[in-house]
């Protein structure tokens, strides 16, 4: 009977409210409309009325810019295509609302002390080995579906920075090998508090490399002493145990490199050297560079190695950018990464006052004068650039050293920070970049009187597309 | 480059405008204009050549629509009826299964034909089916032949479900055509139900797509397959479930806001998806997955006398063959509709009444292992990753690979993305619906004032957050485009 009555309750205040619901729905959803039109206009205003993006810093690039209208252009699909990519692409503070949409998506994750974010391809479980050394080389691509990601706009041009053709393009598969044409990616972990991105390293045989330091040996012969000195990425160190099958061995290509190398050539081990030091801050953590403190280490072993005097770092000034995130926030879009900054640590020499550096375009014409040791803008972001300023170009160093000996250095970006610290070793330091010089790198050595001659870069350009520049640069 | 729903372009300033231009006056023939020039702005922004075979499609048909009307009941009818049906096909054949044909036609005779590479024009398969739909109707005298040509372009053009679908009706939305008047209830409903369908598609959609292209592949932006040879039998499963609930997100969000968008506008289209994973037998799935193909299956086809007496599973075979072709060109999607085929058949055989005997938990667990190891299928185009697919998720991968029974890219997928799977499933599930039905039908007006007020809150915010990730989203079409 209870029951029954509070079904008829509940019939009778539903009825109820049914007779009037019509005109408190009406009036309701009357609010509610303004509430929509209210928030779609704000936003609709905004993209309409503030400045659009030009560039990101994120991702490094240039954004889209308004097609030009063509009756060809439209017919092609072309005009309207731009059109929304431009709406797009330029939208007011992109890198900001890019940042929170990241943030966002983290929440969709678990978040532990030591967790492991993969970002890129997963064919794993297949730990990928060196290949003999009779095969060509091969490597595998960095996070490539998370740079793709980022150059959504196919139209759109990269802003110069220092992830321009960048080490991040080794060789993948030319051999037609299944194993080798996996794409590891980059993982992100969390050790002691703090986030760290890791390119994985999918193997190769630097066969390209030693072939072009061989023959870069018997053109100049005993005159100019040659030096290799590969910098391993800091997955070589960094990467968990439990994930160590999803990164090959740096150490078994570099030691299978020295082996090939002419007698001539001096094989500088940093490998080793660098990890006596992996508790202190190497490598950056959100940048896929080294820091200035690891090129240190390596300048050190090459030193030693060259029978150069070498200066402790004790007796350099040490300068600090704060804040600093660098390439990998925009390879893996990790929030983490972007919400865990570091600091930016450089060492200029005591002599740098008593140094000219000299800047040349990469034919070594139009020279200008400017800091080895230069700011830039958005430190924040880019302050590895504060290395000469970037890549593209031929920088000489007049020291203030008087020994008669001549260093040129080949190198990637990697090999950016490494100079400095030979400012009080010779009298001379020619810095090319594999990438961007225009001579014959055999007459330039001869005609300038080089007498040292190191090629220093990461693993990825010892064993990837990078390395089949050195031998370009031999013969052009 | 197709005009996507999920695109910050077509938010904020082709609705805007649409919306505006559309709201300005309020007499019908004013407000058909602007959604008539909408829709073929709409379609030529993607299709700038392609709009007018869309226009010379709703010409044809209109055409012999009134043809048929004319001479109902004469065998002149049946002949201008032959006449749509047959340039419709034949235009759907031309642009969408040509490559196909010749493929196959180079297997299997000793011939070497060039195999052309038409670019299909966006939305054929839906709106063809919709001119089919209404010829077939008018022949019926289900529906009155339209008069006016402007009238059936609206219909057959109409710009919210032109694309991909839902597949409406001419009945549907007849009497709209020359009379609407949407009233607020109207515009909220269809701006919540429109937000709901974007957040589907932008949150959900998308990242259920980034964990299946990391282990598939990107083959939906183009790239190829990844090799799954040695995929563990767990991850296999979990990512087929993600993209499993990838499609659903992505196809039911579209037609949520095509659905929105048109009762923003006073249309009132029919629901396309009825929370298709509740399902307790593959029959009922197909009852509440895409509604508007399979029921246009069942009406046009299934129902035809093709083959005399023994049509009931001739048919249904049939059915399910044009279902899988329908979606693509491809033998993975003829294979997937007769992959339904079969089990519907056994359904039938076993019959309904049988079936709702059985333990629930048993016929929960048979759907949906069906459904997710169907969209396997659905998912790889690629035969020699199909076949991997199968090995892998039968366990076979690990009896005769050496493939893990778990690995730990799997694990850490799986934490990565905990909170967005079982996000995914629960909204997959009718709570909302329930939610809504408490606030709108059985609690008071200060219940319902209340709910319609969290409801317009949580859909600004979906509405805020969806638009800031589609700043990182500038290449995110939908799956049905393909289509």
């Amino acid at each position: 009977m209870e029951e029954k009555k509070k079904t008829q309750q509940k019939s009778k205040l539903y009825i109820f409210n049914r007779a009037k619901r019509p005109l408190v729905a009406d009036f309701v959803c009357s609010i509610c409309i303004r509430i929509f039109i209210a928030v779609f206009g704000i936003i609709a205003l905004f993209l309409m009325l503030f400045p659009h993006s030009t560039e990101s810093q994120i991702e490094k690039r240039k954004l889209a810019e308004f097609p030009q209208f063509s009756l060809q252009s439209y017919f092609s699909g072309e005009f309207t295509k731009g059109v929304s990519t431009f709406y797009d692409d330029t939208v007011p503070y992109r890198d900001s609302f890019k940042t929170a949409g990241y943030n966002f998506k983290s929440i969709f994750g678990l978040h532990t002390d030591d967790e492991v974010k993969i970002v890129g391809a997963k064919e794993l479980d297949k730990k990928p080995k060196p290949v003999e050394p009779s095969q060509n080389q091969t490597s595998q691509k960095p996070a490539e579906s998370s740079v793709n990601e980022n150059s959504q706009a196919s139209d759109v041009s990269k802003v110069e920075s220092q992830v321009s053709e960048e080490e991040s393009k080794p060789e993948t598969s030319q051999m037609g090998d299944a194993e080798y044409t996996v794409e590891n990616g980059i993982i992100v972990v969390k050790h002691n508090g703090h986030y760290r991105a890791l390119e994985l390293f999918g193997g190769g045989t630097g066969n390209t490399y030693v072939e072009a330091l061989n023959n870069f040996h018997k053109d100049l012969g005993d005159d100019v002493k040659i030096y290799s000195m590969i910098a391993p990425l800091a997955s070589e160190y960094y990467t968990p145990a439990n994930y160590s099958g999803f990164t090959a061995s740096q150490k078994e290509v570099f030691d299978s490199i020295a082996s090939r190398l002419d007698d001539g050539i001096v094989s500088v081990d940093i490998d080793t050297v660098l990890g006596y030091h992996t508790a202190e801050d190497i490598y950056f953590r959100t940048d896929h560079h080294w820091t200035p403190l690891g090129a240190y280490y390596a300048a050190q072993e090459f030193a030693k190695a060259a029978g150069l005097d070498f200066k402790d770092i004790s007796t350099y000034n040490k300068n600090t950018i704060e804040g600093f995130v660098g390439t990998m926030y925009a390879f893996t879009q990790d929030p983490n990464i972007n919400n865990d900054p570091e600091d930016f640590i450089y060492y200029t020499p005591s002599n740098l006052d008593d140094c000219v550096t000299e800047h040349y375009t990469t034919d070594f014409t139009d020279m200008s004068e400017w800091d080895f040791f230069c700011g830039v803008g958005d430190p924040q972001h880019n302050a590895y650039l504060t290395f000469m300023g970037g890549d593209e170009q031929v920088v000489k160093v007049n020291t203030n050293v008087k020994n008669g000996k001549k260093l040129a250095v080949v190198k990637d970006s990697y090999g950016n920070a490494v100079p400095g610290y030979l400012f009080g070793s010779y009298e001379e330091i020619y810095v090319i970049d594999m990438r961007y010089f225009d001579l014959n790198l055999v007459d330039f050595i001869k005609e300038n009187g080089v007498t040292d001659l190191l090629f220093t870069m990461v693993t990825y350009s010892a064993v990837g597309e990078n390395a089949e520049k050195l031998d370009i640069l031999r013969t052009q | 480059m197709k005009l996507v729903f999920s695109s910050l372009f077509f938010l904020y300033v082709f609705m805007a405008v649409v919306f505006l231009a559309y709201y300005l006056r309020k007499d019908v023939k004013y407000r058909n204009f602007v959604l008539i020039v909408a829709s073929l702005v709409f379609y030529a922004w993607g299709e700038p050549i392609w709009v007018f075979m869309l226009i010379f499609s709703a010409a044809m048909n209109w055409f012999i629509g009134l043809k048929i009307g004319q001479y109902k009941d004469t065998p002149k009818a049946k002949i201008f009826v032959g006449t749509a049906i047959g340039i419709d096909l034949l235009l759907l054949v031309i642009f969408k299964y040509t490559g196909f044909l010749v493929e196959n036609l180079n297997v299997i005779l000793p011939i070497d034909i060039p195999v052309p590479h038409i670019v299909m024009p966006i939305g054929i398969s839906f709106f063809t089916f919709q001119a089919i739909s209404y010829i077939m109707d008018c022949y019926w005298e289900t529906v009155k032949p339209q008069k006016h040509f402007y009238k059936f372009l609206l219909y057959l053009a109409l710009f919210p479900q032109l694309v991909a679908g839902p597949i409406v009706r001419y009945s549907v939305i007849e009497q709209e055509i020359d009379k609407r008047s949407p009233m607020t209830i109207d515009i909220t409903e269809g701006a919540m139900r429109a937000i709901i369908g974007l957040s589907k598609k932008v949150i959900l959609a998308n990242g259920l797509y980034n964990i299946v292209k990391e282990y598939f592949g990107d083959f939906l932006n183009g790239s190829p397959y990844n090799d799954i040879s040695s995929m563990s039998f767990l991850g296999t499963w979990f990512v087929v479930i993600c993209y499993s609930l990838y499609v659903y997100f992505d196809f039911s969000g579209y037609s949520d806001i095509a659905i929105g968008l048109g009762r923003m506008f006073g249309f009132h289209f029919n629901e396309n998806f009825n929370y298709p994973f509740i399902c307790k037998t593959i029959s009922e799935f197909w009852q509440r997955w895409h509604i508007s193909l399979s029921s246009f299956f069942r009406d046009y086809l299934f129902y035809m006398p093709i083959f005399g007496k023994q049509r009931k599973y001739a048919n249904l075979f049939l059915v399910w063959f044009c279902t899988g072709l329908w979606h693509g060109a491809s033998w993975n999607f003829i294979l997937w509709g007769l992959y339904f085929g079969v089990f519907i058949f056994i359904e039938t055989k076993i019959g309904k009444k049988k079936m709702k005997k059985w333990n629930k938990v048993v016929t929960h667990i048979y759907s949906k292992l069906i459904i997710v190891v169907g969209f396997g299928i659905f998912c790889f185009s690629d035969m020699a990753q199909l076949g991997n697919f199968f090995v892998n998720i039968s366990g076979m991968g690990m009896l005769f690979r050496g493939n893990a029974f778990a690995d730990i890219a799997t694990w850490n997928s799986l934490l990565n993305n905990l909170f967005l799977v079982i996000f995914a499933i629960a909204v997959s599930m009718p709570i909302l619906q329930k939610v809504k039905y408490f606030f709108n039908e059985w609690g008071n007006n200060t219940v319902y004032t209340v709910g319609k007020g969290l409801a317009t809150l949580g859909c600004c915010y979906l509405l805020v957050m969806s638009s800031i990730l589609l700043v990182d989203n500038t290449n995110n079409p939908f799956l049905y485009f393909r289509f």
